[in-house]
C-alpha cells in the first residue's frame, strides 16, 4: 500500500508535514483509544499501518538524501497493544480467598473478549466487594454502558482507595469523553497534548523555582 | 427515529452541504418508490446519516448525482443521489422504524392522537408490509427490543443503560449484517449513537414526562423531584459525549471512500451541539427537533 495514501497526505509533503500527519493519526489509532474495546484488534492493526507508512517514507527520504531528514525517529507508538487490548497487568491479580478462581475466570473471559461469559460467571458471585465491582465496571464499560461503568468503579474506589488499578479505570472513565481523536466542538488544530505537557511542565519549572 | 441526528451546517463545505441535501432527496424518492408517497412525509434526517454512512464504507458504490422534481419541490429540479445499496437500506430502515413508532404513539397516547395514529397507520401498511419483506431480520429484532423496553418501562427501571442499550441494539441492527470487520465497526458506530439517541431523548422529554407520568430513565436514575437538568448537565454531558467519543473511534477504523467531512461534521460538531442544546434547553430555540433543518 501506498504510504502516502495511508498518511493521506501527497508525495510532495514536506518532513515537517509527514510528521505531523503521522501524529495525528498516531493521537487517533492511539491504544489508550481502544483500552478495552471491542475493536482493539482493528485499532491496533491501523496503527501497525501508519507506523509502517511513516518508517517506509522516513527511510525513503533519509536515503533520497532528503533537505531535511534531521531528528527522525521510529514510530514511537509500536507495541502499545496488549493482546486482549486492556491493560491488566498480567492474566491473574494473584487473588486470594473465596472468589480467587472465578475472578480470575472473569478477567479471563474480559480478555479474551467474551463478555457475556464474563457477565453470567460474575452473576454468580454473591458477596460483592471492591474487585467484584471493578469487574463490573469493566464489563460495563466494554458494553457501552458508561453510567453504570461509573458507578460501578466508583464503589469499588469507596471500598479499597488504593487500589492503582482501580484509579486507573477511574481515570479511564473520566477522560474517557474527550479521549485522544475524539474532541467535540474543536477544530483539529487545537493544541496537542505534546504542548500541554510542555506547558505544565514549564508551570512546575516555575513553581519550583519560586519556592 | 427522532430527529436528533444533524450536522452543524455553518461549519459544511457548501460542496458537502450539497451532497447531504442530495442524499435526503435520494433516500426520500428510493422510500416513495418503493414503499409509497406517504412513507415520506415520516422521513427524518437520521436514515440520511445512515445512508451517507453506509454508502461511504461501500466501495462499489456510485455515488451519482442527478436533478429530479418533486412534490415537495415541482419546479426547480433539486440534485438528487441515485439508489444506492445504502440509500436502499436505510429506506426499508426507516419504513420499519417509523411503523412501529406509530404503533408506540397508538399504545400511549389518548384521544385524538391516537385515533390519528390509526388512520394513519392504516395507510402505511402496505408499505410496511413491503419493508418488512426487504429486511424481515430488521424488524424482527425491532420488534423484540421493544418488547423489552416496554417491560423496562412497566418495571420503572432506574437506570440509564438498561433501557438505552435496548433502544441502541435497535440501531445496530440497523446496519447491514455482516461478519466482516466494516460490519462489526459499523454496528459499534451505530450502537453508540443508539445510545445517545436514547438518552439526549429521555432529557429532552423530561418536563413533558413530569407532566403526563410517563416513564423517564433520567427522572428515575437521579430520582429528580423536578424538571430541572442543571445541577446533573455535567455528569448527563459527560455520558453523553462518552457515547459519541465511542462512536467516533469506531468510525475512524472505518476504510471510508468518501463523505468522511459531514460524517466528521455530525459526530464532531453536529451532535456535540445537539447535546448542549438540549441539556441548557434551548433546543426549541434553535429550531426543536424533528426539523429537517440543520443546526
Amino acid at each position: 500500500m501506498d504510504p502516502y495514501k495511508v498518511l493521506d497526505i501527497s508525495p510532495n509533503a514536506t518532513d515537517d508535514e509527514v510528521k505531523s500527519a503521522y501524529r495525528e493519526l498516531a493521537r487517533k489509532y492511539h491504544p489508550d483509544n481502544y483500552i478495552n474495546n471491542p475493536l482493539a484488534d482493528l485499532a491496533q492493526e491501523k496503527m501497525q499501518q501508519v507506523n509502517e507508512a511513516y518508517d517506509a517514507i522516513m527511510k525513503e527520504r533519509k536515503s533520497g538524501g532528503s533537505a531535511n531528514s534531521g531528528g527522525y525517529q521510529s514510530g514511537g507508538y509500536q507495541g502499545g497493544y496488549q493482546s486482549g487490548g486492556y491493560g491488566y497487568a498480567g492474566q491473574s491479580a494473584g487473588y486470594r480467598g473465596a472468589n480467587a478462581s472465578i475472578y480470575n475466570q472473569v478477567r479471563n473471559s474480559i480478555n479474551v473478549g467474551n463478555i457475556g461469559m464474563a457477565e453470567e460467571l460474575l452473576n454468580r458471585v454473591s458477596d460483592r466487594d471492591a474487585e467484584w465491582h471493578f469487574l463490573r465496571s469493566n464489563i460495563c464499560y466494554r458494553k457501552g454502558w458508561f453510567d453504570e461503568a461509573s458507578q460501578e468503579i466508583n464503589l469499588a474506589c469507596g471500598m479499597e482507595p488504593n487500589n492503582f488499578e482501580y484509579q486507573r479505570m477511574k481515570q479511564v472513565l473520566n477522560q474517557s469523553a474527550q479521549y485522544g481523536g475524539y474532541r467535540p466542538m474543536q477544530n483539529n488544530d487545537a493544541m496537542d497534548c505534546c504542548t500541554q505537557l510542555l506547558c505544565l511542565n514549564c508551570l512546575c519549572d516555575c513553581m519550583g523555582s519560586g519556592c | 427515529m427522532f430527529g436528533f441526528i444533524r450536522p452543524l451546517r455553518s461549519e459544511l463545505k457548501v460542496r458537502e452541504w450539497e451532497r447531504f441535501q442530495s442524499v435526503y432527496c435520494g433516500l426520500c424518492h428510493s422510500i416513495r418508490q418503493r414503499y409509497g408517497l406517504l412513507q415520506t412525509t415520516l422521513l427524518s434526517y437520521d436514515c440520511t446519516y445512515l445512508a451517507l454512512v453506509l454508502d461511504a464504507a461501500d466501495s462499489q458504490a456510485e455515488c451519482e448525482a442527478c436533478r429530479r422534481r418533486c412534490i415537495v419541490h415541482p419546479i426547480r429540479r433539486r440534485s438528487c443521489a441515485q439508489e444506492t445499496a445504502g440509500i436502499r437500506h436505510a429506506a426499508a430502515v426507516s419504513v420499519i422504524l417509523n411503523w412501529h413508532k406509530l404503533q408506540d404513539t397508538i399504545d400511549d397516547e389518548t384521544g385524538w392522537k391516537r385515533l390519528g395514529a390509526r388512520v394513519l397507520r392504516l395507510f402505511l401498511r402496505r408499505g410496511y408490509k413491503k419493508a418488512r419483506q426487504d429486511n424481515a431480520e430488521f424488524d424482527r429484532v425491532v420488534t423484540e427490543q421493544l418488547q423489552s423496553l416496554n417491560r423496562i418501562q412497566r418495571e420503572q427501571t432506574a437506570s440509564l443503560d438498561i433501557p438505552a442499550d435496548t433502544f441502541a441494539n435497535i440501531l445496530r441492527a440497523a446496519v447491514p449484517e455482516e461478519r466482516t470487520d466494516d460490519g462489526r465497526i459499523l454496528g459499534e458506530m451505530f450502537y453508540h449513537t443508539g445510545r445517545w439517541i436514547y438518552l439526549i431523548d429521555a432529557c429532552d422529554d423530561l418536563a413533558e414526562d413530569f407532566t403526563t407520568g410517563s416513564y423517564n430513565p433520567v427522572r428515575l436514575r437521579y430520582r429528580l423531584t423536578e424538571p430541572d437538568l442543571t445541577p446533573l448537565r455535567e455528569t448527563l454531558r459527560h455520558t453523553l459525549l462518552q457515547s459519541l467519543a465511542a462512536s467516533y473511534h469506531a468510525y475512524i477504523l472505518l476504510n471510508t471512500k468518501r463523505d468522511g467531512g459531514i460524517i466528521e461534521n455530525i459526530l464532531c460538531q453536529g451532535l456535540p451541539e445537539v447535546t448542549r442544546q438540549v441539556l441548557n434547553g434551548t433546543l426549541e430555540a434553535n429550531g426543536g427537533k424533528n426539523r429537517h433543518g440543520s443546526i
